[in-house]
């Protein structure tokens, strides 16, 4: 169909490049990409594949806005903290873009419903900040042989690679496995504010040039951006022949839930208390009078435990929960016995993310009655009731 | 001997902040035996028990990938620690 008038105004400087012109900007407008993640990355991403014209521009998140989110996540304003972040982005796509369409999916993704979610898009953007939905989702693009720009921060660095289905190495090919725990995410380690701008642009960049069938791609390159020292690497990622989801005999053939999370159910996560740090001061104070015993058990990484824990901690990596649930279970029976009830369980961790992903998986696996959390983590604690309480980095 | 160890971000509070630092050997196991002496711990964040690179590390001598401990590292190569990152 021919560019109206206005689209030719508006898209001029692409129609000036012989690489995109008209038949290019009208491939843009034919094309539908969903971006995962309304967030850092997800952005600048939207913003700029809706500038650009991308026809029809999906977003997926079930977050609302938070004020710390505003540092960097620049598709919202003050006026939408607290709102759906989707809708708020599709109000704001819409305004840049008036000719586009913007889908707002408000759900998280699982391994029930991202297949039926993705299969309609031509790209997949992943911006999101936890890293099995990172797997779900490539293999999820593997399996629906959907090309798959993945990015993801941390601090000062930022990461980029781009699948492509039969053509190049995926996500798992990268990095094979990687748990929760193991990769902290920018709630715990913090991130520099712009740092998103450049890698979520990158991935902007990727996509309209698969979608154009221009330039080179980072297909089987692995792109890092180091801001604190403006570098930028590339290193070579060979397809894994034995790549449990790509490789030649895989064995991920449908899409998998690693976290636990998405099969707690409502109910379930409400069975979880929470604590602030003073409570816990006053409850740990009371422990010898106390007929309910209480177990502490602390998921930070083993680094982390060595530089400061609070008394009688125990240490499970939250990497390591699922596969040492039994053993928690053989604690409780230990320290409950000569008392009345099984101890309560407190998680506790840096800022209070990874304890309550622990609490949620003590539900799951019916660990304990009620899993505590103390909200705000050890970063909390160091704040309201111990100022000489080291909290390591992650 | 020496070579350049350039560090992934959330390995460097190991390194007090560095992001890259100097070490020796000859091979990978070498440096990597090197870097821990000076920074305790850092070595099991990247290798497991049973001396394999963990599956969300990733190593490159120069810009080619490490699949052994026992490759060989030249004066002034460059060693790249790369981590998963997850944040988005």
């Amino acid at each position: 169909m021919a560019m109206t008038a206005t689209e030719k105004q508006r898209y001029a400087r692409h129609l000036s490049l012989a690489e995109i012109g008209a038949a290019g900007q009208s491939r843009l407008k034919n094309s539908k990409v969903v971006v995962i993640g309304a967030g850092g990355l997800g952005s600048p991403s939207a913003l700029y594949l809706a500038a650009a014209g991308v026809g029809k521009l999906a977003l997926v998140d079930y977050d609302v806005v938070d004020l710390s989110n505003l540092q960097r996540q620049v598709l919202f304003t003050n006026a939408d903290v607290a709102q759906s972040k989707v809708a708020a982005a599709a109000k704001r796509l819409a305004a840049l873009n008036p000719d586009i369409e913007v889908v707002a999916h408000d759900l998280q993704l699982t391994a029930d419903n991202i297949l039926d979610t993705l299969r309609e898009y031509d790209v997949v953007i992943d911006g999101t900040d936890r890293v099995s939905t990172r797997y779900l989702i490539n293999d999820a693009c593997v399996i629906l042989g959907k090309p798959l720009v993945s990015a993801a921060i941390h601090r000062f660095e930022g990461q980029a690679l781009t699948y492509l289905p039969e053509r190049g190495p995926c996500y798992r090919c990268l990095f094979p496995n990687a748990k929760d725990g193991q990769v902290p995410n920018c709630a715990d380690a913090g991130v520099l504010g712009v740092l998103p701008g450049v890698m979520g642009s990158i991935q902007a960049t990727e996509a309209i040039k698969l979608i154009l069938g221009i330039g080179e791609l980072l297909t089987g390159r692995l792109l890092t951006y180091d801001a604190l020292t403006t570098r930028f690497d590339e290193f070579t990622v060979a397809r894994r022949t034995d790549c449990a989801v790509c490789g030649e005999h895989p064995t991920i053939l449908t899409p998998q839930d690693a976290v636990p999370k998405s099969k707690t159910t409502a109910a379930q996560r409400a069975l979880i208390s929470h604590s602030t740090p003073r409570q816990l001061q006053l409850r740990l104070g009371s422990a010898a009078e106390s007929t309910t015993p209480i177990l502490l058990v602390d998921v930070r990484e083993p680094h982390e435990f060595e530089r400061g824990h609070l008394a009688g901690c125990v240490n499970v990596p939250i990497g390591e929960l699922a596969a040492r649930m039994d053993e928690l279970v053989a604690s409780l029976s230990g320290s409950s016995r000569g008392r009345s009830s099984r101890p309560d369980v407190v998680f506790v961790c840096r800022s209070g993310g990874r304890s309550l992903q622990a609490c949620e998986m003590a539900v799951g696996a019916r660990l304990t009655a009620v899993p505590i959390n103390l909200d705000g983590g050890l970063l909390a604690w160091a704040r309201d009731v111990d100022p000489e309480f080291v909290v390591a980095p992650v | 001997m020496a070579c350049t160890v350039r560090v992934a971000s959330p390995l460097r509070s190991y390194t007090a902040g560095a992001a890259s630092v100097d070490a020796v050997g000859h091979d990978i196991a070498a440096v990597l035996a090197d870097l821990d002496t000076n920074y305790r711990g850092i070595r099991f964040r990247m290798i497991d028990e049973h001396d394999r690179i963990r599956p969300h590390i990733r190593l490159y001598v120069n810009h080619d990938a490490v699949t052994s401990l026992q490759q060989a590292v030249h004066p002034g190569d460059t060693l790249h620690l790369i981590c998963a990152l997850s944040g988005g």
